[in-house]
Order: structure tokens, then sequence, then C-alpha cells
């Protein structure tokens, strides 16, 4: 009978490397892998000094080394804390009210406009299977349906006539010819799975997926708006983690729209979507939503704070990480803010009397107009602003057909100039009306494609519209108070 | 100890074959269908009650539950959607269990598996179970219409009827639902005996693609079904466990994946894998993180697995044609339950660690796993 092997053996590592000096200089994760399962394996005898020395050395070429995957015998609920245990107590009795009053809902029917039953079919397991196959399959296929057809007849080696015929290099191109057309034909397959979708159809698609829910939420009891928002909100994290920022901020938005009262969270956790992608006008409402449903919530004031810092609103940011250490003393990020605020205090723009014209030019005031028009949906009022910086490669430069297209100015482009006058007060006062100018045909034409995409419906464009002519005139008044 | 841990709370044993446990959403009831000795159908309703458990219904039927779901249910009738040793698929109310909602004669054999959707998503298609049989048929059902099959996925006759004949014919062991994220797209995944797992497009109503695992299929599951398919973990006899990244479908290769081979087996305390290959016989995504999901085991162990992301997912190969990219798995944390094969497992839609397991030694488990949350 075959001896069994020792693992040592089995593995090929010499007996001397089981040493506290070799584990010590050794770098190569696998072997060190191969060394911890002998020692562990006792074949050798029983060391633990060495293991644990060994194990530590693992641990550090490899971290997540499957030698450290354990597994243990379920532990008992006695094993964690009165603590730990005590939410889910609470829990089962808080979720029978909840079961209680779903099965009153029952009773009342829901009437859903279904989507209608799907025609009756057939998926033909057998034709399909033969049509999909591996490629080395479907090469066959194509090479008999060719127009030539030469008979792929295999030529016999002592056939020389037949030989002095063939031409590799045809052979070789026919070959090209045919993986050329099979991936094309995949290529064709694939496209026609996947559904052609413009963006048109796709804004289409999302505006009535919106109006669509706006109908059912009216006939939804509040505890079904409570389950689906905290559905859409967890959905919206993890495509959060995954990094997926855009579809984050559409789940967010659903769970904002299913349940507005209560959507403090989501309102903040759509806060930081926006900042992630730099929209930071966006992130800016976000939070300011956020704190007008939960005033004491430190992330959003925190979140604000640095909102207003990136888009250059220095003083706002300033007072934001103020009111964050009010709230929370020990907040490192807000004071190391400060701290930075604190040094640059100089470029910081001066007193009162530009603060009042910063007022003037700040979007709040037309929001404030259009809220109070559109009171069921503020937030989607807020969301139409074009993203503050979105870099022109972003921005596509489709030639804005649709000319009647409300033009948007990036109104934090308006507060620079207030550092700028705080200098040279006339000249600069004077530079002003070429800033303004400047910078508006460039950003005209990339915010235009950007206020597009929202999907819901504009309650009152003209709000959010700051036409040319008053852009003018907050220049004059711009002036004039100086 | 800052990885989660697995907590049994709760163990109660039944004097059945569990097949089945699914909790009933938002309550904290959860519903054991099973087998007696005489093969007639169980179907129990435990409530929780802090740390104990309460019966508060029990049906008894002729025919033996092998699997249910509440997928296709609202949240207002929460009906229960049950596949049967002897392929009849009915839809119960679980205050009158006696009358069946629907009923039909849906497969010649043995339902093993089943999935549904469309009950609480809003705008996203039709309300639809999909049943995957040991005749070899997958089919969807919807209760709105009549007796026969919405979508019907079944091997030509001539590989025998699933009674007679049944040589050639194929076992579907897993069925799992997809990719509805409107009203239009869903797809269904079905695993087989053979290891073939084949992806078909209810859209299109063709087969999207298709592959075959070294081993036959036990367990599938969408991380999650209503967003564009992102992830789909698939489970094989001895030890597979697979996720497939679902966003890049290459057009020769397919989707891309990463693999652990020996996901069903003790790892034994010293982390030296010993012992047989162990089946997998399930995987759940957990309802609040998509990419935490456990594996439950032939040697009666459940692992928690979180899968990693890499940094791209999409690359472009030397053709110029998109590939997808798998991530990493990271095994969290095992433990062993039971020395039976841990074959249904679910987490509680609405509260975070919660889930209800059973396995084949006749003993149903409420678990709590701590500090999900951190992940």
């Amino acid at each position: 009978m075959e001896q069994k092997k020792s693992l040592l053996e089995k593995y090929d590592i010499p007996l001397n490397h089981l040493d506290f000096v070799y584990v010590e200089k050794c770098t190569n994760a696998r072997e060190m892998e191969k060394i911890v399962h002998i020692l562990r394996s006792g074949e050798e005898g029983y060391f633990p000094d060495l293991l644990r020395v060994s194990e530590e050395k693992l641990k550090e070429l490899k971290p997540d080394s499957r030698l450290f995957r354990y597994e243990e015998p379920i532990k008992q609920s006695d094993v964690l804390d009165k603590k730990e245990l005590k939410p889910i107590m609470d829990w089962t009795n808080a979720i029978k009210s909840k079961d209680q009053a779903l099965n009153e809902l029952k009773k009342d029917k829901l009437l859903l406009d279904m989507p209608s039953v799907r025609k009756l079919a057939k998926i033909d397991l057998e034709k399909s299977s033969t049509e999909q196959s591996k490629p080395t399959k479907k090469a066959q296929v194509p090479a008999a349906a060719q127009p030539s057809k030469p008979k792929e007849e295999r030529i016999k080696a002592t056939d020389y006539r037949k030989w002095d015929k063939y031409d590799p290099d045809e052979e070789l191109l026919r070959m090209d010819l045919n993986e050329e057309r099979n991936k094309e034909e995949e290529e064709a397959k694939m496209a026609s799975q996947q559904k052609p979708i413009s963006e048109d159809a796709l804004l289409d698609e999302k505006k009535s997926m919106y109006e669509r829910l706006q109908m059912h939420l009216k006939k939804l009891s509040p505890l079904e708006r409570e389950q689906f928002a905290e559905k859409h909100r967890l959905r919206g994290n993890e495509f959060f983690r995954a990094k997926e920022y855009e579809n984050a901020i559409e789940e967010y938005n659903c769970a904002i729209l299913y349940d507005p009262d209560n959507a403090a969270r989501s309102y903040n956790n759509r806060a930081v979507s926006h900042m992630k992608l730099n929209h930071y006008i966006a992130a800016i409402s976000d939070c300011e939503a956020c704190l007008q449903l939960e005033p004491e919530n430190v992330k959003a004031c925190l979140r604000l704070a640095d909102a207003n810092y990136a888009q250059g609103r220095r003083r706002e940011s300033y007072y934001m990480y103020q009111r964050v250490l009010q709230l929370d003393p020990e907040n490192t990020s807000a004071k190391k803010s400060l701290e930075k605020l604190n040094s640059q205090v100089g470029e910081l723009a001066p007193s009162n009397a530009t603060r009042l014209m910063i007022e003037e030019l700040k979007p709040d005031a037309d929001e404030k107009k259009a809220k109070s028009t559109s009171n069921e949906k503020p937030k989607i009022v807020t969301k139409e602003k074009p993203p503050a910086d979105s870099k022109p490669s972003v921005a596509k430069v489709t030639p804005v057909s649709k000319s009647p297209e409300p033009k948007e100015y990036d109104l934090a482009e308006l507060v620079k100039p207030n550092r700028v006058v705080k200098s040279k007060l006339v000249t600069a006062a004077e530079a002003l009306g070429n800033k303004m100018q400047a910078p508006k045909t460039g950003l005209s034409k990339q915010s235009a494609p950007n206020i597009q995409p929202k999907p819901m419906k504009d309650p009152s464009p003209p709000m959010l519209r700051l036409p040319q002519e008053n852009l003018n005139n907050s220049n004059k008044l711009l002036i004039q108070e100086i | 100890m800052d990885k989660p841990q697995l907590i049994e709370h709760i163990h109660e044993p039944v004097n059945y074959t569990v097949y089945d446990t699914k909790w009933l959403p938002l309550s904290a009831k959860f519903v054991v269908l099973g087998s007696k000795a005489n093969s007639h159908g169980i179907m129990d309703i435990y409530e929780l009650n802090e740390d104990k458990v309460v019966k508060i219904k029990s049906v008894e039927k002729k025919v033996a539950f092998k699997c249910g779901t509440f997928g296709a249910s609202s949240l207002r009738n929460r009906h229960m959607a049950i596949g049967d040793f002897e392929g009849r698929l009915q839809v119960l109310d679980l205050e009158q269990p006696d009358l069946p909602v629907y009923n039909v004669k849906a497969h010649n054999g043995i339902i093993n598996t089943i999935d549904a959707i469309g009950g609480t998503q809003i705008d996203c298609g039709a309300p639809e179970i999909v049943t995957g049989s040991r005749d070899g048929a997958v089919k969807v059902w919807d209760i709105r219409q009549g007796q026969a099959p919405v979508v019907d996925m079944s091997p030509p006759p001539q590989m025998g009827d699933g009674i007679n004949n049944t040589g050639s014919r194929r076992d579907c062991w897993a069925v799992a639902f997809g990719n509805t994220y409107n009203s239009e797209e869903r797809i269904v995944a079905a695993g087989y005996d053979n290891g073939d797992l084949k992806i078909f497009d209810l859209r299109s109503l063709s087969v999207r693609w298709e592959a075959t695992m070294k081993n036959g299929i036990c367990g599938l599951e969408f991380d999650r079904r209503d967003i564009p398919m992102n992830k789909l973990a698939v489970t094989t006899l001895e030890g597979g466990l697979l996720v497939y990244d679902m966003r890049t479908q290459h057009p020769t290769k397919g989707f891309s994946y990463v693999e652990e081979r020996n996901a069903g087996r003790s790892v034994g305390t010293n982390g030296v894998i010993s012992g047989p290959k162990a089946t997998v016989w399930v995987v759940r995504h957990l309802p609040q993180n998509r990419d935490l999901f456990l594996t439950g085991g032939g040697t009666g162990s459940i692992r928690l697995w979180n899968y990693e992301y890499p940094d791209k997912r999409v690359i472009d190969d030397s053709d110029g044609n998109k590939i997808g990219v798998g991530g990493t798995m990271h095994m969290v944390s095992a433990a062993t339950l039971s020395t039976q094969p841990v074959h249904c497992f679910d987490w509680h839609p609405d509260k975070l660690g919660l889930a209800v397991c059973g396995a084949f030694d006749q003993n149903v488990r409420v678990l709590i796993t701590t500090k999900l949350n951190t992940y």
C-alpha cells in the first residue's frame, strides 16, 4: 500500500523552513500559507510559538488568506447582551401594530391599474439551444449557408491534384471572414436584445413613470408609503456604496416622492450623492431641505458647510461650520475646516454692503417663490437647478435646437464678483459687467442641456429663469449700492 | 469582535421534514412548509414573540409542500404561492387556507422551486410566479390568467413528458426572477441538474444566454430582482459558489464571474478544509445590502459572504468589445448549525439581521446576525 505523503512532502518544503528565522524573513505569502498549514496539522509536531509567529507573519503578508476562516458551532442568543437583544424584542412588538394595520387595509381593495397579463408565449428550448450554443457549433452554421457553398470535404493526403489547387491564403481569408461574420451576428443579436435606448425615450419614460407614481401614491396608505420609501432609500444606499451615484439619486428621488414627511435621511443621502458628482448647488438645497425637517441634524449641517465651501460661498460655509460646532462641539472635521477658513479669512468678502447684494442675487428668493407656488413638491423645484460646475466635457454640446429653452445661469458665479469688488471698488464694478458677459455665453450652452434631463413636471419654469435683463438689472444694482 | 456574528435566537423542533421557511412581509410571523411522515403537506405559521415563537396556525393538506413565496402578493393581501410534490401550484390566503385563491396543475412532477415578483413593486410589470419542476419545464404564471402559463419554457416533447421516457429530460432545480426595473424587462434564470444555467428574456421571449457549470445547480438568486440586473449568485453540488457580474455581456464570452470552490464544506475549526465536498443548497442576499449574502451548506453550516466590486467593472478586450470584470468574495463569518444540510433560509425583509432557516434535522431556527450595518 502506498504510504500517504506528509504535508511537508506534498508541499515540497524543506524541514529547516519551519524555523523562526526563516519565517521572519519569508515574503512569499503562498509559502507562508503552506507553512502555517503544516504547523497546524501537527504532523511535524506541536510548536505553539512558531505557529503563532507564522500566523502573524501570514496575516501581514496576506490578511484575507483562507486559513484565517474560522467556523464555529453557532452560539445561542444568551451570548448577546440584553442591550443587543432589546431592539429585536422591541421590534417584535412594534411590528405587530403594523401587521394589524395591514390586515385592516386588506378590506379596502387597492385599485391600482395593474399591468395587463402577458400574451401567452413559449420559449422553445431546443431551437434556441442550437442557435445559441458555443461558438464552435456556430461556426458550422454560417459556413454551410455561404453563397459559394463549397462542400467542405477533407482533402486526402494523397490527392495531390487537389492540393495543388488549394490556396492557403484564400482559406485563411475565408476563416477570417467567417469569424468576422460570427462576431457581427453575435453583436447584432446582443443589440436586438438590448433595447436601443435614446435619451429622449429614456426621458419620456422617466417622466411618465414619475407621473404614474404620483397617481399611485394618492391611493396608498401612509404605512405602505413609508415602507416603499424605506425600500428605495436602502436601494439608494446600495447604489451609493457601489459608487453609482446617478442611480442612487434616482432611488432617493423615489424615496422622497413616496414619503416627503420623513425624507430627512433621503435628502441627506441625496446631498452626499450630489456632492460626489460635484453638483454642489443641488447638494446645498438638499441639505437645506433636510435641515428643514430635522434642524438639529449635524451631518446635514456639516455637509451643507462643505458644499457651500466647495461652491465658493465661504461666508455661508463659515457660519455653517460654527453651527456644527454649536451642535457638536467635538466635531473634528468642522474644527479643521474652520481653521482652514480662518487662515483664508483675508480672502473672505468683507462686510455688509456686499453681503446684502449677495442676498439679492441668490437663487433663494426665486426658490422661495417657486416653493410657494408649488407647495406639494418643493424638492422638485430645487432639483431643477443646473449642476453648478459640471465640466464642459460632461455636458454634451448638442446644438440647442429647442431654442425657447429657458436659459439658466450659474448663480454661484454671481457671488464671485463680490470678492473682487472688495479690493478695487470702482474698476471692479466696471469690470463686473464684462465678467458677467464673458462666462454667460459659455455657460448657457452648457447648462441648457443640463436642465432638460429633469423628468419631473416643471411647475414654474419662468421662476427659475434668470433672463438677461434681470441680470443686467442686478448689475446696475450692484454698482449703485457700491 | 467587530465582524458580524451569526447567533441562534430560537430553536423550534418540528415533527415533519421542513422544505421551506418564509417570513410573512411586515410582520413577526413566518411560515414553515413541509412534509409529514405520511407525505401529507403541512403549513405552520409561527409568530415571534420577544424570545419565543408561538404557533398560531397549522394547515394540513393531502400533498406535501415543497416551496413557497410571497413575492407576487401585495402588502395588503400577502397571499402565499406554494408548489407541491405533485406539481400543483396554489395561491393561499393565509387567513382562509382551505380555499385557494388560485389553483392549477402546473407540472407533471414535483415543483422543486418557485420565485415570484411584482407584488410590492409599483409600476414594474405584472405580478408573476415562476416554477421549476422535475419534468424539466420552467413556467411563468399570472394568477389573473386562467389555467395556462403565460410563458412556457418546456423541453421538447421527444424528451419525454416528465413521467414516461424521461431519460434525456433535465430536472429544473432552481429558478429566479431578475432585471425587472420597468414594466417590460424581465428575466428568468433557471438552473438544471446537469449544471445548465439558462437566462430567459421574457421581453424578447428568447434565451438570452446559457452556460454550463461543472455540477448541478441547486440555488440561484439575483442580488436584486427589481433593478437592472447586477449580480447573479449560483450555487452547485460539490460546493461551487459563483457570482456572475450581470451588467456586461460579452458577445462570445458572456458574463464574467468569480468562483469559490469549497463553499459548502466545513472549514473546520483550524481553517483546514477537511471532509467531503458538500453541496451548497441555498444562497440568499441580504434585503438591506445586496453585496452581503449567505449560503447554506450540506454540512449544516452557513456562511456569510461579502462581495467587493473591482475597481473597473467593465473593460475593453482586444477586439474592442466590452467585457465585465468579476469582483472578489470574502467570507465574513461562518457557523455550524446542524449535522444536516441547511437548505432553506430567509432574511426578514424589514428587519436587518433577522432570519429563519430550516434544516433536514427537522428543526426550524430563528437567527440573529449582528453588526451587519457595519458593511
